[in-house]
C-alpha cells in the first residue's frame, strides 16, 4: 500500500503573530508541520503499520519547508516530495490543488491523505478541490480509518454526529485532528530521516508555471487583516446575596434578554 | 609572550543545526505532555517514573551520544546537553536520571570497556533495558579517591569486592553498575581499577532510598558489597586506570550538570515573567515595577551566559578538543546561577513561591543539589585553580 500524504508548512500558533500595515507580520524562524497534516501522517503511518507499505508526504512550499517534510521523515514517512514554490504569496486553496494534483497525476498511490484543513488558513478548501480534480472518491473530517480487502472505511464526523462511508481504493480522505495523537519523532528517526529521498520538483517539471497558475487558477484576492476586536470587560457586582441574585436576573431576563 | 590563561581554546565556533532543532521539539514536545503533568505529584511521592524512563528508551533518549552499533542514537554531546536543559525545565530529578544513566555509567563502558563488554552491556543500557549506576563516592570519600575504603582482591580469575558506597543514582533501580575499587593501595589514585557488577551478584545489596531536600523522584542510595565475586572480564579498563577514566567520565559529566542547571533555571524564569505578568497588586501586574523585571531581566542574562558555556563545552569535546577547564567553568557558573535564580523565582511569586501549589520552591530544592554533585563548587574552583593558575 502507498499513502501519498499532502502535508503543509505553518507558522507556530504558539508564536505571537501581529497586524503590520494591513498584512500579517510573522516570526519566520518559526514555522512548524501543521497539526492537521501531522494527523494525517499518523494515520498513513498506523494504516501502513497494520498492511504493510510506506508513505510519501507532498509539501508545497519554498526551501525553508524541507524541515518539515524532515519532521515527517523522522516521524515515520519513507520519502518526500518538495514542490518548490519561493513566493507563496498570494497562492489560495485552489492553487494549491492544482499543483497538488499536477503532482498526482504522475505518481501511483492507493490513498491520497490531507489535513481537513490547515492551521493557518483554516479554509479547508484544498483537499475536496484536489479530490475533484484527480476525480477520486472523497470524504471530509475523518475521524477513523481502517482498510479491507482494498477498501477504505472511513469514520467522519458530521454536524449531528458520526457516520461510517466506504471508499474504493484509491481515495481521498481529509484528516481531523481528533483523529489520533501524532507521534513525536524518537532520536533514531530524527537520525534515519536524514538519509531518507527527498525528491525536489519544480511547477516547471509539472506543467505548470506561477504566472499561469496565479492568473488562471487563483479565485481569491485576499484584501487585508484587521485585529479582532478585545473583549469588552464584564459587570461586577458587589453586596448582598439576595440584591445580586435579583439584579442578575433582572438583567439577565430584561437587558440581555436570554431568559 | 604571555599566555592568555582565561580566552583559549575559545570554541565559539558552534551553531546549533537543524538536526539539534529537531531534537530540541521533540523532546520539548513529549516533557510537555508526558512529564510537565505529574511532576509536582512524583516529587511529592519520592517516586520514580518507571513508565516515563521507558517512554524516553523508545525515544533512544538513553543512548544519545552513544554509537549506533551499541544501540545508542549516534548523535553528539550537544544534542546531549539540548535533552537534559528541556527535561529539567520541566523535572530535574528526571533529567539526572538521564545524565548519570548517560554519561557516567553508560559512558565510563563506552570509554573504557572492551568489545564484548560494550556488546553485553552498553546495548542493555542504551536501549534501556537496564539503567546503569556509577559508583564512586563512599560515606568517607568522594572527590578524594586515595581515601576510598572499597577493596578488589584478585582471586583466580575473579575479583573479590568489598565496601559500601553512598549517593549512587539509580542505586536500586539500576541493573548495571560501574564500581571504583582500589586495587593497589601503595599506588594511590594509580591504585584504583573500574568494574561492572550486576544487580543479584551474591553479596551485591543496596539500602533504602535515602531522604533528600530535592531530586526526590530520581533514585538515590547505598550499594553495599560483602565479598562479591567480579570475573576477571569484568574489569573494565586497565588495572590502576580506574580513577584516570574517572577524571575524564566527570569531565564529561559536567556538561550534563550544567545542562540541567540551565534547564532548572528556565523554568525558574518562565515560571516568573508569567507569574509576574499575572499577579496584580496596586492596580496593575507586578511584572510593570522595575524591582520584578530586573530580576527576571538578570535571570535571563545569567541563563543565556550559563548555556553558551555549557554549550562550548560540549562542542569542544564534540570536536575532540580538551575541554575540562570549560566543562568546569560551565558547571561551576550554571549550578551556582541556578540556585540564586531560583531564589529569586521565589522571591517574585511571594508567600505564593513558598508554598508547593507553585513549582519554584521545588525548582530551588533541585537546585541545589547541582551545586554538590559531581564535584562540588569547591572542587571546581579547586580544578579551576590548577587550571588557571598553571
Amino acid at each position: 500500500m502507498k499513502i501519498s500524504v499532502c502535508i503543509k508548512q505553518v507558522p507556530d500558533v504558539s508564536a505571537p503573530i501581529t497586524i503590520k500595515d494591513g498584512t500579517l507580520s510573522q516570526d519566520s524562524d518559526r514555522m512548524v508541520l501543521d497539526a492537521y497534516s501531522a494527523s494525517a501522517v499518523e494515520e498513513a503511518l498506523v494504516l501502513t503499520g497494520a498492511h504493510g507499505g510506506e508513505v510519501e508526504v507532498v509539501l508545497v512550499g519554498p526551501d525553508k519547508a524541507k524541515e518539515t517534510i524532515r519532521k515527517a521523515l523522522a516521524m515515520g514517512a519513507a520519502s518526500g516530495v518538495h514542490i518548490h514554490v519561493e513566493d507563496m504569496s498570494g497562492l489560495d486553496s485552489a492553487a494549491f490543488a492544482e499543483i497538488l494534483a499536477a503532482w498526482h497525476k504522475q505518481s501511483s498511490y492507493d490513498a491520497v491523505l490531507t489535513g481537513k484543513q490547515s492551521q493557518d488558513t483554516d479554509a479547508g478548501l484544498t483537499g475536496g478541490m484536489l479530490a475533484w480534480k484527480l476525480d477520486l472518491p472523497y470524504c471530509a473530517n475523518a475521524v477513523g480509518l481502517t482498510y479491507e480487502g482494498g477498501k477504505f472505511l472511513v469514520k467522519r464526523q458530521g454536524d449531528t454526529g458520526q457516520e461510517m462511508v466506504e471508499l474504493e481504493s484509491p481515495c481521498l480522505v481529509t484528516c481531523s485532528n481528533d483523529m489520533n495523537d501524532p507521534r513525536i519523532p524518537s532520536l533514531k528517526g530524527i537520525m534515519q530521516s536524514k538519509k531518507k529521498p527527498v525528491k525536489t520538483v519544480t511547477l516547471d517539471d509539472l506543467g505548470l508555471s506561477l504566472d499561469g497558475v496565479k492568473g488562471g487558477v487563483v479565485k481569491t484576492e485576499g484584501k487585508g487583516f484587521k485585529d479582532v476586536p478585545g473583549r469588552e470587560p464584564g459587570k461586577k457586582f458587589e453586596g448582598d446575596p439576595a440584591e445580586l441574585v435579583s439584579q442578575l436576573v433582572n438583567l439577565l431576563d430584561n437587558e440581555a434578554k436570554v431568559l | 609572550m604571555s599566555i592568555d590563561t582565561l580566552t583559549p581554546p575559545a570554541g565559539l565556533g558552534f551553531e546549533l543545526s537543524e538536526d539539534h532543532n529537531m531534537i530540541r521539539e521533540s523532546i520539548r514536545d513529549f516533557v510537555e505532555k508526558r512529564v510537565a503533568p505529574t511532576v509536582m505529584e512524583r516529587d511529592e511521592n519520592c517516586e520514580f517514573p518507571h513508565d516515563i524512563v521507558s517512554e524516553l528508551a523508545e525515544m533512544s533518549m538513553l543512548g544519545i551520544y552513544h554509537e549506533e552499533k551499541y544501540g545508542g542514537a549516534g548523535f553528539d554531546t550537544m544534542s546531549f546537553a539540548i535533552v537534559l536543559e528541556e527535561i529539567a525545565r520541566w523535572d530535574a530529578s528526571l533529567a539526572l536520571t538521564v545524565a548519570s544513566h548517560t554519561s557516567l555509567c553508560s559512558a565510563h563502558i563506552a570509554l573504557a570497556g572492551n568489545e564484548a563488554q560494550k556488546m553485553k552491556y552498553l546495548t542493555q543500557l542504551t536501549s534501556g533495558k537496564a539503567l546503569g549506576a556509577w559508583a564512586l563516592t563512599e560515606p568517607g570519600s568522594g572527590s578524594d579517591a586515595s581515601n576510598m575504603k572499597t577493596t578488589a582482591v584478585r582471586d583466580g580469575d575473579n575479583w573479590i569486592l568489598n565496601g559500601a558506597k553512598i549517593f549512587i543514582t539509580q542505586g536500586s533501580v539500576g541493573s548495571i553498575y560501574v564500581v571504583l575499587a582500589v586495587t593497589d593501595r601503595d599506588k594511590g589514585a594509580k591504585g584504583v581499577t573500574a568494574f561492572i557488577l550486576e544487580k543479584g551478584m551474591k553479596g551485591f545489596s543496596y539500602g533504602p532510598k535515602l531522604k533528600k531536600l530535592g531530586m526526590n523522584s530520581s533514585d538515590t542510595c547505598e550499594i553495599y558489597m560483602e565479598d562479591v565475586v567480579v570475573p576477571a572480564e569484568n574489569q573494565l579498563g586497565g588495572l590502576g586506570q580506574g580513577f584516570i577514566d574517572t577524571m575524564k567520565i566527570l569531565d564529561g559529566g559536567r556538561i550534563g550538570i550544567g545542562s540541567i542547571a540551565v534547564g532548572v533555571a528556565r523554568g525558574a524564569f518562565e515560571e516568573s515573567k508569567n507569574y509576574a505578568q499575572e499577579r496584580s497588586q496596586f492596580g496593575r501586574p507586578i511584572g510593570q515595577n522595575q524591582a520584578i523585571q530586573w530580576k527576571i531581566v538578570d535571570m535571563g542574562v545569567s541563563i543565556d551566559a550559563a548555556r553558551l558555556l555549557v554549550q562550548r563545552a560540549a562542542w569542544l569535546k564534540d570536536n575532540s578538543r580538551p575541554y575540562t577547564k570549560e566543562a568546569s567553568m560551565a558547571k561551576l557558573f550554571a549550578s551556582e546561577m541556578c540556585t540564586k535564580a531560583c531564589l529569586d523565582a521565589i522571591q517574585i511569586h511571594g508567600g505564593y513561591g513558598y508554598t508547593k501549589e507553585y513549582h519554584v520552591e521545588r525548582f530551588l530544592r533541585d537546585a541545589k543539589l547541582l551545586e554538590i554533585g559531581e564535584g562540588t563548587s569547591e572542587v571546581q574552583r579547586m580544578v579551576l585553580a590548577r587550571q588557571f593558575m598553571k
